[in-house]
């Protein structure tokens, strides 16, 4: 049994957040597509990937300890700390670092198996205590954004650890690589754990993650051949990259898809006309087709295809139809909107679609892409919004920013107040049966419908875009995302040489 | 005796040599300017206070992202000293700067120093780089265009430097990496190598940056320097030069030239600051681990600690830039003496 006391536990371990999340979500998956791919034959060993990383996932500044605000996106986690499950290409989950699940006393009890021998990086085991350790700290988590409620407490000056600032620079866990160095926000090299539990895994020498200003850089640096893979989500460039013969390209479909969030607390989404006159006036069928290359997926709820209980199309959703749009404008006697968003390439183009769209139903629209997340929120808990262009929903609608993020009454982000979805909401949660969670939430569907809540547009998807030379799930072939960004298993990946 | 004697001739010069020193005119302009850059930078450091106190949200807010509620958001602003009046968290950063502590980064929990040295120097060799590339490339091309106003050379170079000009470099760059690394691998198109590791191959990682940097300004300063050129070769000295038989070259480089040095060296001072703000767009294209990429973070992070140094170090690096071309003028023409007045 393995000393106790939270700072030789850390050490030792930090397993991914999700882990009980994945359990309770179980199974799933969508679909996906994969060009270029070839014959990849036994992976060899060897060989060092330079995998580019921009936009959310090129922030590690909060450090690499899970249990920090704002922590480091599981993209590197996992390659450091491993995992005790995860889900695998068809959505099932895929015991890793543990053995076994198994649930019991109506699913309020999961009981771990843990594979023997295991151990972390710094030469001590791997054990049960650990383990619980690592989850009650988790689970003792009101929210694992924050840095207070998470453990470790704020020192006064800042952000401390019990060994000082080194654990979240150069964490030690079990999983495929350690860290060799790390510049935080620029560059994290990761070598070799050669005392894997996983015989003969990893396969990679050297895993570096290097920051990059964005997609288009990102792109030419891989056919350049100094990186070897990225995740890109610009649809232009991932179809750019199907063309080219030197590099594999798997299309993984978003988890979330993008929503017309209405705020019903005020004029003038709080009559239900208005909000019908957008559902009716928007064409999402025109921009997935005309301004996002036939990429993404079409939806009419709040799951993308590759998250649970996804539904492409609800009974008696309002499709476009600019006649209907046109006579509810006119009963209302005009209707303006300020509409706003992010300023990323997809908000920015979708908002001006939109705004060409509702002009054509005699909707007058002010747009508004806004670069900073502050003020994205303070909108939200202003209250005084109309309507916002946002991503709903995550792998399992109950959790993360999923339905009750933006639907539950006394959500900062939601701009519905209704009791009855509230309750809704809660039921499609409360049960571990997923043929009754899909029924539920199929009905929470077509409420928001009926009640018009907000218009569904597409999911998005992200490119997989690597060098043929490369192999592995998650980097040239797609898996699903639960936190909602590309995590290839790094045990798997592996370079073909020559 | 001899032995006694001696220090005391060396002592006499040696106060001689200090009182010369003291009354050096260039040595007063560097002191003088080194008084007033203390209340610049202190503006400088007061007004990003300022501005990063009138924007919406802080690092609390930043850090705990969109799932935080506003009472865990509160509970950190207390905790991260941000509840306190701005006046009295900026009157603690000075205090600090002042003891020469320049605080811990509010998202990394770094010291502020340690972030900074290891970013700076990165920036600094790109700086030095592209300014280095621009002026390199600007002389000879000023000159070629000037040794005939109107001619082909002075029409192409007015043309490219146009196109060179009107291009941001951002596209610069991306267009430098689909032609130099893509189609012709020569340079690398991301990544540093330290000048520790291989000089060659640092200069390498840095070649595309630099030229992303320098060629726009390169282009700035070719008309410039060009112009400037032209209208030396009006003058009455060049005349004389050319009736004494001095050669056309001759005359260009160290007549004309000479002189033109002084528009030219002032515009590159000046420039200093648009040179460093361009590291912070072309940090991020090519994956730099410069402070320009960190002042980005910082900026996204609302991490002011980081923000503040950042322009500190900054600020004081284009005041010195500056002050060093003031000195630079006198060492170019003997005819200036700062302090003096003239007869």
């Amino acid at each position: 049994m393995a000393p106790a006391g939270p700072i030789g536990s850390l050490r030792r371990l930090a397993v991914a957040t999700a882990t009980l999340a994945l359990l309770v979500a179980a199974c799933g998956g969508g679909t996906s597509s994969s060009t270029g791919a070839t014959q990849a034959g036994p992976p060899q060993r060897g060989g060092s990937l330079n995998y580019l990383v921009s936009g959310p996932l090129a922030n590690w500044d909060r450090g690499l300890d899970t249990a920090s605000g704002g922590a480091a996106p599981s993209i590197f986690e996992d390659a450091i700390y491993g995992q005790l499950f995860r889900l695998n290409a068809t959505g099932d989950v895929e015991p890793v670092l543990a053995s076994a699940y198994e649930f019991s006393d109506g699913g309020k009890t999961v009981t771990l198996s843990l594979h023997q021998g295991i151990t972390f990086q710094d030469g001590t085991p791997l054990d049960a205590a650990a383990v619980a350790w690592n989850i009650n700290r988790d689970l003792a988590t009101t929210c694992v954004c924050s840095p207070i409620t998470s453990w470790p407490k704020l020192g006064p000056d800042g952000i401390t650890t019990p060994d000082g600032d080194q654990f979240k620079l150069k964490p030690v866990g079990a999983g495929p690589f350690e860290v060799v160095s790390n510049v935080v926000s620029s560059q994290l090299v990761l070598k070799r754990y050669d005392g894997y539990f996983k015989k003969g895994q990893p396969y990679l020498d050297r895993l570096t993650f290097t920051t990059i200003g964005g997609d288009q850089p990102a792109y030419q640096a891989v056919l350049t051949g100094q990186a070897q893979a990225v995740g890109l989500t610009t649809p232009a460039l991932i179809q750019q990259a199907r063309q080219n013969q030197s590099l594999t390209v798997a299309l993984t479909p978003s988890t979330a898809p993008w929503v017309i969030q209405l705020n019903t607390a005020i004029p003038p989404f709080n009559d239900k006309r208005a909000r019908e006159a957008i559902y009716y006036a928007t064409d999402p069928d025109a921009m997935r087709v005309h301004l996002f290359g036939n990429l993404f997926a079409a939806t009419q709820s709040f799951t993308g295809p590759a998250g649970l209980f996804f539904q492409a199309k609800v009974p008696g959703y309002r499709t476009h139809d600019l006649a209907k749009a046109k006579q509810l404008v006119d009963q209302l006697g005009g209707l303006t909107v300020d509409l706003f968003a992010g300023n990323d390439n997809i908000s920015t183009t979708t908002l001006q679609a939109l705004q060409t769209q509702w002009a054509q139903a005699g909707i007058h629209t002010t747009i508004r892409p806004d670069p900073d997340l502050t003020r994205i929120i303070q909108e939200f808990t202003g209250k005084k919004w109309q309507a916002a262009l946002q991503l709903v929903g995550a792998y399992d609608p109950a959790v993360g920013a999923g339905l009750p993020f933006r639907y539950l009454s006394t959500a900062v982000y939601s701009g519905v107040h209704d009791t009855v979805l509230d309750q809704m909401l809660d039921d499609a949660a409360s049960s571990t049966d997923k043929g009754k969670r899909a029924q539920r939430y199929a009905d929470i569907a077509k409420y928001i419908s009926d009640q018009a809540y907000s218009p569904y547009l597409f999911g998005a998807v992200t490119g997989a875009v690597a060098l043929k030379s490369v192999h592995g799930p998650g980097l040239t072939s797609s898996i699903p995302l639960p936190g909602g960004f590309p995590a290839p298993d790094w045990d798997e990946a592996w370079i073909a040489k020559g | 005796m001899t032995a006694t004697a001696a220090p005391a001739v060396s002592a006499d010069r040696l106060i001689g040599r200090v009182a010369a020193l003291a009354t050096s005119p260039s040595l007063r302009l560097a002191a003088r300017r080194l008084v007033i850059a203390v209340p610049v930078l202190w503006g400088v450091s007061a007004l990003t206070f300022i501005v990063m106190s009138v924007l919406p949200g802080n690092a609390a807010q930043q850090i705990l992202g969109v799932q935080a509620t506003p009472a865990q958001v509160h509970q950190l602003e207390l905790e991260l000293g941000l509840d306190k009046p701005a006046w009295l968290r900026y009157a603690s950063w000075i205090g600090g700067v002042l003891t020469g502590n320049l605080g811990r980064s509010l998202a990394s929990g770094q010291p502020v120093t340690a972030i900074i040295g290891q970013r700076l120097p990165i920036t600094v060799e790109l700086v030095v780089y592209a300014l280095a590339v621009s002026v390199a490339l600007a002389v000879p091309v000023a000159l070629l265009a000037a040794r005939r106003p109107g001619g082909l050379a002075d029409r192409l170079s007015m043309g490219i430097s146009m196109a060179g000009l009107s291009m941001a470099n951002y596209v610069l760059a991306l267009l430098l990496v689909i032609a130099l690394a893509v189609y012709l691998p020569v340079f690398p198109a991301i990544g540093f190598v330290p000048l520790t590791e291989s000089v060659g191959a640092n200069l390498r990682s840095l070649t595309l940056p630099a030229l992303a940097i320098g060629l726009p300004l390169a282009c700035f300063y070719t008309r410039l320097l060009r112009a400037d050129i032209a209208d030396q070769m009006q003058e009455d000295y060049v005349v004389t030069a050319r009736a004494k038989g001095v050669g056309p070259w001759q005359v260009l480089v160290r007549h004309a030239l000479r002189n033109s040095l002084f528009g030219l060296l002032t515009i590159v001072g000046l420039n200093l600051g648009t040179l460093i703000g361009a590291t912070v767009i072309i940090e991020q294209i090519f994956s730099l681990p410069g402070i320009g990429q960190a002042f980005l973070q910082a900026i996204n992070n609302r991490d002011v600690p980081l923000i503040e140094a950042i322009v500190l170090v900054l600020a004081t690096a284009v005041v010195l830039a500056n002050l060093l071309t003031d000195i630079l003028y006198a060492v170019l023409d003997p005819r200036i003496r700062y302090g003096q007045r003239p007869d």
